[in-house]
């Protein structure tokens, strides 16, 4: 934003651009907004095609099917709707933590070994990202049925009699979600694990830090900040994520995006629907707004800035 | 020349290199080292880049396993403990310091691994603070300091947990002239106070002369030359030393007896060196500094004094230093060769005057052995 001003500034004359540069700390509020005029435009596209559709969404949770919070309320009290409101947090809560722990060694993998080694696995990831979810999400239903590759194959090891029911109930659609989620991970953590300067964890351990004490004290501090914008990520993503759950998931333990479409499609209880919808978005946003609080200026970034 | 001289010092051996080797497939990084390094001592490691010091520091550090030989602190081996267990200190060339943690937490950070009681901790990173100097700044991060901060931190950092030896990998390589002198000033007298065991290693020649007590030249994995600053610049062990370290003339000579030879037909006398065949090839080494040069007028009236030499040769340029004057002269036979006097002495020649060279025979050393390669000064380097 800053830059923006300065930049306006400049065919102004050298002597503006010089009283730009010392009032770049506290710039009046009428300097502030000079040529914000230019931003119109896309303030209207906005205003009209998301903001307008957004509110009267918002709207109808509160005015149909009569005003009020009687959506809201019903959220809440009916335990049917409690469910769904508990299967999409935990659900996303899981899914958070399976692709943690499966995408931390795998960014860690992808950054220890040699360069083109790297960028192939890398490759592999993001690959499997751009494919189709679609096709991804029915390779999962075909693994994971009743006579599906895995429990025939477990079956035929003798390690369990009948199949296991992976699938159509919220193990499979954690399973799946897992999978999908993982490239969300891998890709800012693995970021910022290259950005550490191993000499760094080299001092650890001269330091007198064991490996597993340079790992915990030195290493995973140094990741934090990739791994809590891929684990953000990852959490708000699984909260709305409606194709895998749909298709893996069963009919009684629904997530909330599911539950939005029925209730739309199905009953055309627009206003429940919208008052879902509402409470997903209130939910992304508070958790965004505790990610800027918790987030520190990157320790990494700042070491390789200068 | 050496800036610390040995006063005194106890001539214990803490750590020991036993032919140390280091190969990456067919290189041989470090080739054969054996060195004795004094409990207390300030020893130096210098060389170009490639040339093995640092693959040798981090074999001690730990970081590098050696191919075969042996590594021993007070006698016992370090080769198979790792670097946590070592208890050595080390600075990086890139400070290499902690970025999520403040200074003071860097500094404590030994402390803490080893679970100091945190009266004991703060007691001591407090001292450490006080002695690089950083009061003030113990809270802000690694990045918001200067290079020369950032390197006081990490020696704070190396110091904190009172290793037995300190390992110091061009730490002042990244910082500009003026703060690099005064870090070494601080160094010395660090050392000086401290006691402790430094290991330095640095491609700069004149800060291995200002830092060290003794020096050991590196050159293609193996030590060259080793001893004090004084020696290896007076004394230099062979011709690839003489040129590595400042600046030298080589005039090649044929042998005639233990105590004469020949340059370029004119007899000249060179200290008494024993085993030499009549004709042999040999080497000699004068100082710029060791040599004068007269005038013809000035050496018809100084008559050559008893242990002296002289050659002719004609100038081919007068250069001004500031506090000394270099010319730069040609003899008849083609060796080019360099004398260099004080500013205040006075040089009073004009390229192509006919002067006389002379240098005291003490003063220049013979090698009866050498490579070509030896004598370019560029060769340290790859």
């Amino acid at each position: 934003m800053k830059v923006a001003i300065n930049a306006l500034q400049t065919p102004s004359g050298a002597a503006a651009g010089a009283k730009g540069a010392a009032m770049k700390h506290t710039p009046p509020l009428r300097e502030r907004w000079r040529g914000s005029r230019n931003l119109l435009p896309a303030l209207l596209f906005l205003g009209l095609f998301f903001f307008a559709p957004l509110i009267g969404l918002l709207l109808r949770g509160v005015l149909e099917p009569v005003p009020g919070l009687g959506n809201y309320e019903q959220l809440f009290a009916n335990s049917a709707y409690a469910r769904v409101l508990f299967n999409t947090f935990s659900v996303a809560g899981l899914v958070t933590l399976i692709s943690v722990l499966l995408g931390f060694p795998l960014a860690w993998a992808i950054t220890l070994v040699p360069r083109g080694w790297g960028r192939w696995l890398l490759n592999i990831v993001l690959l499997s990202m751009w494919t189709s979810l679609l096709a991804r999400t029915y390779s999962w239903l075909v693994l994971l049925q009743a006579s599906g590759v895995i429990n025939k194959a477990l079956m035929a090891l003798g390690i369990v009699d009948a199949p296991l029911e992976m699938v159509h109930n919220l193990t499979g659609v954690v399973i799946g979600m897992s999978y999908i989620m993982i490239p969300f991970i891998v890709l800012p953590l693995q970021a910022t694990m290259q950005a550490i300067d191993p000499m760094v964890l080299q001092a650890g351990s001269i330091c007198g830090a064991s490996p597993w004490n340079n790992f915990f004290k030195v290493f995973l501090p140094l990741c934090r900040s990739g791994l809590f914008s891929g684990a953000l990520m990852v959490f708000v993503m699984s909260l709305g994520y409606y194709v895998t759950p749909a298709l893996l998931g069963g009919a009684q333990n629904m997530m909330l995006p599911e539950f939005i479409v029925q209730q739309v499609q199905s009953f055309l209880n627009w206003g429940l629907a919208s008052a879902a919808a509402a409470l997903l978005i209130a939910i992304t946003l508070v958790l965004f707004y505790f990610y800027l609080k918790l987030q520190p200026e990157s320790p990494v970034g700042n070491s390789n800035a200068r | 020349m050496s800036a610390v001289l040995n006063d005194g010092q106890q001539a214990r051996t803490l750590v020991s290199l036993r032919n140390l080797n280091k190969h990456y497939g067919d290189f041989a990084a470090v080739d054969d080292i054996s060195l004795d390094i004094q409990d207390g001592e300030f020893l130096t490691f210098l060389g170009s880049s490639g040339s093995g010091k640092s693959t040798t520091l981090s074999m001690l550090a730990g970081f590098e396993t050696p191919s075969s030989g042996e590594i021993l602190v007070n006698g016992a081996s370090l080769v198979n403990v790792p670097p946590h267990k070592r208890d050595i200190g080390m600075v990086f060339q890139r400070y290499s310091l902690f970025p999520h943690l403040s200074v003071r937490d860097n500094i404590a950070f030994p402390l803490a691994i080893r679970k100091r009681s945190a009266a004991e901790r703060d007691k001591q990173v407090d001292a450490m603070l006080k002695l690089v100097q950083l009061d003030s700044f113990a809270h802000r991060r690694p990045a918001q300091l200067s290079g020369g901060q950032q390197q006081r931190v990490a020696i704070a950092r190396a110091l904190v947990y009172e290793p037995r030896i300190l390992l110091m990998d061009e730490p002042l390589g990244a910082l500009d002239k003026k703060l690099r002198e005064d870090l070494q000033d601080e160094l010395r007298q660090l050392h000086r106070r401290l006691g402790i065991t430094i290991v330095y290693v640095t491609h700069d020649q004149e800060e291995a002369m200002r830092l060290s007590q003794r020096i050991a030249i590196f050159s293609h994995g193996k030590i060259v030359g080793l001893g004090t600053g004084y020696d290896l610049y007076q004394n230099p062990p062979n011709a690839f030393v003489a040129s590595f370290l400042g600046n030298s003339n080589f005039l090649r000579v044929k042998a005639h007896g233990n105590g004469a030879a020949s340059f370029e037909g004119q007899p000249v006398a060179m200290r008494l060196t024993p085993g030499l065949a009549e004709g042999q090839e040999v080497l000699l080494m004068v100082r710029p500094e060791k040599a004068l040069a007269l005038s013809v007028e000035q050496a018809a009236r100084e008559a050559l004094p008893a242990g002296w030499n002289e050659v002719t040769a004609r100038v081919g340029e007068v250069l001004f230093l500031g506090e000394s004057q270099t010319c730069s002269v040609v003899t008849a036979g083609g060796t080019a060769m360099t004398v260099k006097a004080l500013s205040a002495a006075g040089m009073p020649m004009q390229p192509g005057d006919t002067v006389k060279v002379r240098w005291a025979v003490a003063d220049a050393c013979v090698y009866t052995q050498w490579a070509e390669s030896d004598l370019n000064k560029a060769a340290g380097a790859h």
